[in-house]
């Protein structure tokens, strides 16, 4: 028989002094209260959201109104309920919840019933396969290294074999509980360091400010599960640091020990940026211990365990998943040569917004939420220095916060180069936690010795905040649907594209090697269960369509072609018409001109009609499908002239 | 909740979710159940400790999520293929391992009973339940808004055995039957010319046509080519084509290519 006892008076509860005991009365009538606004505001915040979409369908051009109008009559009564000081614990802790569940909703809408953004295409197939196969560890055509991670794809598959619900619903199942997680955990972090569930709220409402969290940490990508296990490592690691010693130290350990794992096997940057805050932690904690503030025990726990999580991380890295390096290098190299080509001759940037069609208030916020940031840190850095409160953990867990979060400023340099930018927006959900745990006391601090009216300016700040950073983060293209774009990853899918690549999968079957543009191999790679390859360095398969009508193609890519037995080419005729949307035919380093013209012509898309080497199976006007027939071509001639074979 | 009842909790959900899906949504709601009870299996063999119940929700959350890639990755190692009764089976051994070593702690300390916790989950599971509710209700609405029209498209495909058409044909004297498929979404009927060029030899040509959102598929006569040379043969409905390529058959007298 089991026994049971009593809980403890916990250590964190017990220590809240901005939660003072509300009456049971008053309690109950706020309760209710809270619960009827917010029904009736997330009602209305919903229907302002579906008119947002419709909007952008339609092409009004009301969406942006819409759309923040919708967030803020829900966001902004929510904040309010949350760093009220009556609201007790449970009511913050039910608003949090409804909270997580109104932030999912903006992508819920935006991708009802399937993958849409880039890398959910390579997850939704990594599923698939699984489902398919039945095993992990498959190399994905769409991101080469997703297979290598399975945390994410392998939980979405083995929710949709157990319960028979579809892939994508299997992975809004995970993707709600990863954004539940995310804003339990923040909160929960902050209770470990404050241990005022006031300030626990707010920095969660602040860390929901980042540019990631409504569209990008919420698609079925890898760090949308990470950044949830990164926050609770964190949690556990505090109360590791602060737990007593024996068993229970041994226990929490043990739990970040098992997350870090977790963490690692699920995305790649995470773990390494996991590992980036405890490192920090652990050089706060030691120059702590050099002066004798810290206690040795929470010094070398703090070590311990980074070591544990570092030798983690560089053994999957190194034996499971050792083509991250060669897949992480090449943005960091080219971002760092654009930044010294910035510094001496000014090029190599990226403007800002360029050709955006985020209205010019969005674009304003944007800069302003970066000036915003940029104060609130430095009235924090002042206020750390000034305030010395808390337990030696909750102290440094605080200056450790104060790091990452200034680090958030250096990532705004990568912003402004091509190729940095991707990983910089990457490293603003790290990053803004810091600003989150830093700045939440000030905001509470301001609440409870300002003005009146100081509630109001802070409610009009975290509006601007809002909007800035998810305008910076996110372009309009990813947050609405519209009309077709070419050469937008979300956009580009027309119907003719998924019906070329189901009817190559029901004649040829599936695991096709393919040689395709960025946008078809998205669909062909995921839906149409191919292997598609869109071109690199080593392997150039875009000089198949740059080649000029009537000139040879490179026997040394033809002869590559060959012996890997790709077997099929896919056309798509738009690259001769338009622009892509996001400046990319293939992949970011291609060598094709990038204008306001299209870089192909006509007659380069068209060739393929008139070499005996590839058969045209397939023509819906825009894609053609063409069959590789290599024996076709004569020893050292690797092209016919057009019109040749004709005669 | 004792562990004992925990235990056989996650057991029945097991056994529920071993037996097949039949009712989609209910069994998420029985795996997400298991999933969490799982959490708070681990977090009871681990630290087996008092903590704040926002903390223990969100734990047990976070270590019920991770067991499901744990077991797959279990699986692989184990060189079983990762299906559904699989990672029953391995959920299984997980939920008697974890089991045995927090009734072994529990014979000496007992576990710690938060009397905060069910109404903490209560709070959670209301607001989740409600916001799930307006989600689903704003994606009904949203699905049944009348919507633009998505683009259409008329295609020509190679159909039947021509499908398989990988190299040169050999087309006998009599000619051949080629099949092609034809089919087209959301454009209105439309009656296009079908044609077929041998070379540059316009040899055949007739109106077709096409249905809008059907598809079909037309047999379309290529006479032989005139000599054994190789020869591009187009087949094409109004601005879309296939094309292959083909030999007549070789007549005495004449010359090789």
């Amino acid at each position: 028989m089991t026994l049971t006892r009593p809980v403890a008076d916990d250590r964190t509860v017990a220590s809240t002094p901005s939660s003072p005991e509300v009456p049971a009365t008053a309690s109950r009538r706020a309760a209710v209260l809270c619960a009827g606004s917010l029904v009736v505001a997330g009602g209305a915040g919903a229907a302002l959201l579906v008119a947002a979409n419709r909007a952008a369908e339609w092409d009004t051009g009301q969406q942006f109104a819409f759309f923040w109008a919708g967030m803020l009559i829900f966001t902004l009564p929510a904040v309010f309920w949350l760093v009220r000081r009556g609201s007790g614990a449970r009511l913050r802790v039910a608003v949090l919840t409804a909270y997580a569940g109104f932030t999912y909703l903006p992508k819920l809408l935006r991708t009802p019933d399937g993958p849409l953004y880039h890398d959910e295409f390579a997850h939704w197939r990594q599923a698939r396969e699984i489902l398919l196969d039945g095993r992990l560890f498959e190399q994905n055509p769409i991101v080469k290294v997703v297979g290598d991670f399975p945390g994410l794809h392998s939980s979405v598959a083995a929710v949709s074999g157990l319960t028979g619900v579809s892939i994508w619903h299997g992975a809004l199942f995970v993707l709600i509980l990863a954004h539940l997680l995310v804003v339990l955990g923040v909160a929960a972090l902050a209770q470990e360091i404050w241990h005022d569930a006031r300030i626990a709220a707010v920095a969660t409402i602040i860390y929901s400010l980042n540019s990631s969290f409504l569209f990008f940490d919420t698609q079925f990508g890898y760090e949308s599960l990470a950044i949830a296990l990164l926050v609770w490592t964190l949690v556990a690691l505090h109360r590791a640091m602060r737990g007593p010693a024996g068993r229970a130290r041994l226990g929490w350990s043990a739990v970040t020990v098992m997350l870090s794992a977790a963490t690692i096997a699920t995305h790649h940057l995470t773990a390494l940026g996991l590992l980036g805050v405890m490192l920090i932690l652990c050089a706060v904690a030691t120059a702590r211990a050099l002066r004798r503030i810290n206690p040795r025990a929470v010094t070398w726990t703090a070590w311990g365990l980074t070591a544990a999580a570092a030798v983690l991380v560089v053994a999957y890295l190194a034996v499971v998943a050792p083509r991250t390096a060669g897949y992480l290098d090449p943005y960091l190299a080219r971002a760092l040569d654009q930044i010294a080509g910035m510094a001496g001759t000014g090029g190599g940037s990226r403007t800002l917004f360029r050709e955006s069609v985020a209205p010019w208030w969005e674009r304003y916020a944007a800069f302003g939420a970066q000036g915003f940031a940029g104060i609130a840190m430095a009235t924090a850095a002042w206020r750390l220095r000034r305030r010395r409160e808390g337990d030696a953990v909750s102290r440094n867990g605080a200056l450790a916060m104060l790091v990452l979060g200034s680090l958030y400023f250096p990532a705004a340099l990568l912003i402004l180069t091509p190729s940095g930018a991707e990983g910089a927006r990457r490293t603003w959900a790290f990053s803004y936690l810091g600003i989150a745990l830093v700045v939440a006391p000030v905001v509470v601090w301001l609440l409870d010795r300002g003005r009146r009216w100081s509630g109001g300016v802070l409610l009009t700040v975290c509006a601007v905040v809002m909007v800035g950073n998810t305008a910076a983060g996110m372009n309009p293209s990813y947050r609405f649907p519209g009309p077709p774009v070419f050469g937008s990853d979300t956009r580009s899918s027309i119907p003719e594209v998924s019906a070329a690549s189901a009817w190559l999968r029901s004649t040829q079957g599936r695991d096709l090697r393919i040689v395709a543009d960025r946008y078809s191999g998205l669909i062909f790679g995921s839906f149409g269960g191919q292997q598609p390859v869109t071109g690199s360095v080593s392997f150039p398969t875009y000089e198949l369509y740059l080649a000029q009508p009537g000139r040879d193609i490179s026997p040394r890519l033809i002869e590559q072609l060959s012996s890997w037995r790709f077997t099929y080419l896919v056309v798509d005729r738009r690259m001769a018409r338009e622009v892509p949307e996001i400046q990319i035919y293939f992949e970011t380093n291609e060598p094709v001109p990038h204008s306001d013209r299209p870089a192909f012509t006509l007659g380069q898309l068209t060739k393929f009609d008139r070499t005996p080497w590839t058969i045209k199976i397939y023509d819906s006007g825009n894609i053609a499908i063409y069959r590789f027939d290599f024996a076709s071509l004569q020893p050292g001639k690797a092209s016919l002239q057009p019109g040749k074979a004709g005669r | 909740m004792t562990t004992v009842r925990l235990l056989a909790g996650i057991c029945a959900a097991l056994v529920v979710l071993s037996l097949g899906h039949r009712l989609p949504w209910l069994f998420a709601i029985v795996l997400l159940t298991a999933l969490l009870a799982l959490g708070e299996l681990w977090l009871r063999a681990l630290t087996g400790e008092a903590m704040p119940a926002i903390v223990r929700i969100g734990l047990a959350t976070a270590c019920g999520l991770v067991s499901l890639p744990l077991v797959a990755i279990g699986l692989h190692v184990a060189g079983v293929e990762i299906r559904p009764r699989a990672i029953v089976a391995g959920l299984g051994i997980l939920v008697t391992v974890l089991g045995v070593i927090v009734l072994l702690r529990e014979r000496a300390a007992g576990s710690p009973v938060d009397p905060r916790l069910p109404h903490t989950l209560v709070a959670v599971a209301v607001p989740g339940l409600l916001t799930l509710v307006a989600g689903f209700v704003a994606l009904q609405a949203y699905g049944r808004l009348p919507h633009p029209p998505q683009p259409g498209y008329t295609s020509l495909a190679l159909n039947g055995w021509a499908t398989d058409i990988a190299r040169p044909v050999a087309i006998p004297a009599r000619g051949v039957h080629v099949p092609v498929r034809v089919s087209s979404a959301g454009m209105p009927t439309a009656t296009q010319p079908l044609r077929v060029r041998v070379g540059t030899r316009l040899v055949s040509g007739r109106p077709l046509t096409v249905e809008p959102d059907a598809t079909r598929s037309v047999d379309v006569f290529v006479p032989a080519p005139p000599d054994g040379c190789l020869h591009r043969i187009e087949i094409s409905l109004g601005a879309t084509s296939t094309v292959f390529y083909g030999r007549g058959p070789v007549v005495r007298g004449r010359p090789a290519c």
